[in-house]
């Protein structure tokens, strides 16, 4: 049995919308096989009003112990660092946040823009958004690089963009069921057991990837060839499991032809969505990829690309996906 | 002592269930709401985020406005570009984009009614009522029958959506000129099935307990009562459950609002709109664009559309077109001093001849549209919600039905957009990008009209400019004071219990508004707030 509360702040609430499309557990199997008692949601409690403001106050005052506090969104601190750009149960949403954190046994952040501020936070940052414990790659966040919960642990990032509704239930599962301390986090406080693999492990397309073998042309050519080298994937350099643990338990992006936007990691969007940066892979010099697979460098990719290049197979230039 | 009716003394803070922040005043008198402010209180600057930015990072920042409906974001953002630069669509590409946004709206029908409607339902308030028991065991959220099936299936038919876009939400596969992907034969038998399975287990078995053939034989209101006494399969059905009870807690006796109907339509038939534009838009769209004042229809035309500033937290008091649009925030403080009270702008329709007007978006909107003679062959006509609204009224329990109607209809498009598939033909045509253009995109969310404004100079935006459902819905007054279509909801709605305004709730949701709702309530003869939720008190 542990309790749990979710607040959003500046959010789409796709976070949650993602968690609804949750199977094995499902949502409701959460709630009624694992013991996780809701105390309350935006989108799903049934309490109103009154009942939430006197569930709050008991929270923070120590009454009603909250053993998970879910934190979906970023924390707005505009304008001037008064948070009015968001208020809830008029206060600034960061005021609550703040406290709830102060009293909850483990802190998760749903989504890049708890994590690390994801959209809402890129450049000019309109609303002065930060996540939780990280403004994109700093660690520092709203509440600090020294914050940890009652339990001890910094919070717990589960980036993505939305993020997959098996990352977040899986974890809750795990802190529920008291394993916690087996979470072991990166370097970036994200559960290793999801965030260690890349994106590209698992994809349909890593083959044309080995042999650099690239994409020509969207919808065509998605049937065959790899998307890393002319539409911006970010595949190879993204931490994800999305293709391990597929999504709506059917596809991938990268399966379905669209290239990977890295939206686990910090830096999402990538280059702030500059002119020329959408979905159009970055290069020196117009033919080698400025970023590339995590771990290599420029010139032992040319030589590994060189290599493959020759020793690519025919079917490495054909559909491999056919009607 | 003489028992005085004291004035109602409230404030529901947060009254929740959907995504973002809105408060709402309202004042009250003997039970009855008098006047009401809706009042979005969050702010992220997405417009701002996109100005100066690469013309197609709109497929990627708007869908994260709202989680809910991102799919449709994606769509009218690809639309805006796609009349921007002229593109060429292939037909199979408008296909995939359909498929798209209907398996969304298909997915929000269920997921919307159990887990953010109808858990009201079960308030205790109702308790009285001899179908409560019933609906107890349907609706309580999490452990309820219907809540349970239909929360978990409406997963399905996203499941869809992901074969082509690889997830749901917040893909960005629709691009200028088609899609990203090129399925193939299994993934388009996997898409039938799935959208077999959903209908089956859910929209028949358990929503309507008929099939949908017979569902859509319904052509009147009259016609829906008489269908929920047909037979034990379709009074007992959730539909049938909620018509029942909706009558007897009165769900049909308020939230009326505006009276007046804006869609800008959605899905286009793949032949008509091979070259997307702004003016061969209306004629291509197969659930039709238009606009009803109460009286009567006209043709909509994005240029007549308006957002007022006058009571929100932005500069000046503008009323400008959204490709002149501007988001200049101040500080809500601020903004208070000068009358201002949302974050929300006003959306309003010139109608020729009565001029700026707001407008209800949404589903009913929709249906209402679709009522009005003069279809073409490829698009929809279906008298049924113009027939409720001359009837009785655009009430809480008429939204919902207008919305849960759809399902049929969709599903059944839905299935025929899949046959139509031409496996062997194209799915993308690279377009020129061109470095300076106008676009104007739009669709039908779930719960309304969808639409972006572009404007694209020296290969970067210039302006870029949203008007979603909610704001067309929960916007505040106008420079007229006029109030928003949802302000005018509550305005007569009645509260039974103070403690418990659960008709509210009942308001605010029927519109699916994206926003989580907080009722600050005053008492309408002194103006006086009647309770505070008070920091100072707590611990």
């Amino acid at each position: 049995m542990a309790t749990l509360l979710w607040l959003q702040g500046g959010a789409c609430s796709g976070n949650t919308m993602s968690f609804l499309n949750a199977e094995e557990p499902s949502a409701c199997d959460l709630v009624t096989d694992f013991g996780i008692d809701v105390l309350w949601h935006p989108s799903l409690g049934v309490e109103l009003g009154d009942q939430v403001k006197f569930l709050l106050a008991d929270i923070v005052s120590g009454k009603r112990p909250l053993d998970i506090f879910v934190f979906e969104g970023t924390v707005i601190r505009a304008p001037h660092g008064t948070g009015r750009y968001n208020m809830f149960a008029d206060r600034p949403m960061k005021d609550w946040v703040a406290e709830l954190s102060g009293v909850a046994n483990a802190v998760v952040a749903l989504g890049d823009c708890a994590c690390w501020g994801g959209i809402p936070a890129t450049a000019p940052n309109p609303s002065d958004s930060v996540g939780l414990q990280y403004l994109k790659k700093n660690r520092g966040g709203y509440l600090g690089s020294n914050f940890k919960s009652k339990w001890g642990l910094p919070v717990i990032n589960i980036p993505g963009c939305p993020c997959h509704p098996d990352w977040v239930t899986q974890i809750l599962v795990a802190i529920a069921s008291g394993r916690a301390n087996d979470i072991a986090l990166d370097e970036l406080q994200r559960p290793q057991t999801f965030f260690k693999t890349f994106t590209q492990t698992g994809c349909t397309r890593v083959q044309f990837y080995e042999y650099k073998q690239h994409t020509h042309e969207f919808g065509q050519g998605t049937r065959t060839g790899c998307l890393f080298y002319e539409f911006g994937c970010r595949g190879p350099m993204t931490h994800s499991p999305c293709n391990r643990i597929l999504w709506n338990r059917q596809s991938s992006k990268t399966r379905a032809g669209m290239p990977c936007t890295g939206c686990t990691e910090p830096e999402f969007p990538f280059h702030d969505l500059m002119p020329g940066t959408v979905f159009k892979t970055q290069k020196i010099a117009g033919v080698i990829p400025k970023d590339h697979q995590t771990g290599t460098g420029t010139l032992s990719y040319m030589a590994h690309a060189v290599a493959a290049r020759i020793a690519a197979p025919q079917w490495t230039k054909e559909d491999m996906f056919v009607v | 002592m003489a028992t005085v009716a004291a004035p109602t003394k409230m404030r529901i803070s947060p009254l929740g269930r959907v995504e973002g922040d809105l408060d709402l005043h309202i004042e009250v008198r003997d039970g009855v709401v008098t006047d009401a402010w809706t009042e979005a209180s969050m702010f992220r600057g997405f417009e701002i985020i996109l100005k100066g930015k690469d013309p197609q990072a709109g497929l990627i920042v708007t869908p994260r406005i709202c989680g809910i409906c991102g799919g449709s974001h994606l769509y009218k953002a690809c639309y805006a570009l796609d009349t921007a630069w002229r593109t060429h669509v292939p037909q199979n590409a408008t296909l995939i984009r359909n498929i798209a946004q209907a398996c969304e709206t298909l997915q929000s029908i269920p997921r919307w009614f159990y887990a953010l409607f109808a858990i009201d339902l079960t308030n205790k308030n109702y308790a009285k009522t001899k179908e409560y028991d019933e609906v107890v065991k349907r609706f309580s959220p999490f452990v309820g029958t219907g809540y349970e099936k239909g929360v978990t299936l409406s997963g399905k038919p996203v499941e869809v959506y992901a074969i082509f876009g690889g997830q749901w939400p917040h893909s960005s596969f629709m691009i200028p000129g088609g899609v990203m992907c090129a399925p193939n034969l299994a993934d388009v038998t996997r898409s039938i099935a799935i959208l077999d399975y959903w209908k089956r287990e859910w929209l028949e078995k358990a929503w309507l307990g008929c099939s949908i053939d017979r569902w859509m034989e319904n052509k009147t209101w009259d016609d829906i009562w008489a269908w929920a006494e047909e037979n034990e399969s379709q009074h007992n059905s959730d539909c049938g459950l909620f018509l029942r009870f909706s009558k007897a807690i009165g769900l049909d006796t308020f939230g009326y609002g505006c009276g007046t109907f804006l869609a800008t339509g959605t899905y286009f038939q793949p032949e008509l709109y091979e070259r997307p534009t702004i003016d061969g838009r209306n004629a291509a769209l197969i659930n039709r664009a238009g606009v009803y004042d109460g009286e009567r229809f006209h043709d909509f035309d994005h240029l007549n559309v308006r957002e007022s500033t006058a009571h929100s937290f932005y500069q000046g008091d503008t009323y400008l077109h959204p490709w002149e649009g501007r988001t200049d925030p101040i500080d809500p403080a601020e903004g208070h001093k000068q009358g201002k009270y949302s974050w929300a702008k006003s959306p309003r329709y010139e109608v020729p001849g009565k001029g700026p007007m707001p407008f209800e978006a949404g589903p009913l909107a929709r249906q209402v549209n679709a009522g009005r003679q003069g279809a073409a062959k490829h698009q929809d006509q279906d008298p049924l919600f113009l027939d409720a609204v001359k009837k009785v009224g655009p009430s809480v329990l008429v939204r919902v039905m207008a919305r849960m109607h759809e399902a049929c209809k969709y599903y059944k498009l839905a299935q025929k957009w899949l046959s139509e598939l031409q496996l062997h033909d194209n799915f993308y045509t690279k377009p020129v990008e061109h470095l300076s253009g106008k676009g104007f995109g739009s669709t039908e969310a779930a719960r309304g009209s969808l639409s972006d404004w572009i404007v694209i100079e020296n290969g970067r935006i210039e302006n870029y400019q949203v008007v979603t459902p909610t704001a067309w819905n929960i916007g505040p007054r106008d420079a007229h004071n006029v109030h928003g279509p949802m302000e005018q909801s509550f305005i007569g709605s009645p509260i039974h219990d103070p403690t418990d305004p659960v008709e509210m709730g009942h308001v605010a949701r029927s519109y699916d508004s994206c926003l989580v709702c907080t009722v600050h309530a005053y008492d309408g003869k002194t103006g006086k707030e009647l309770a505070r939720f008070r920091i100072g008190e707590m611990g």
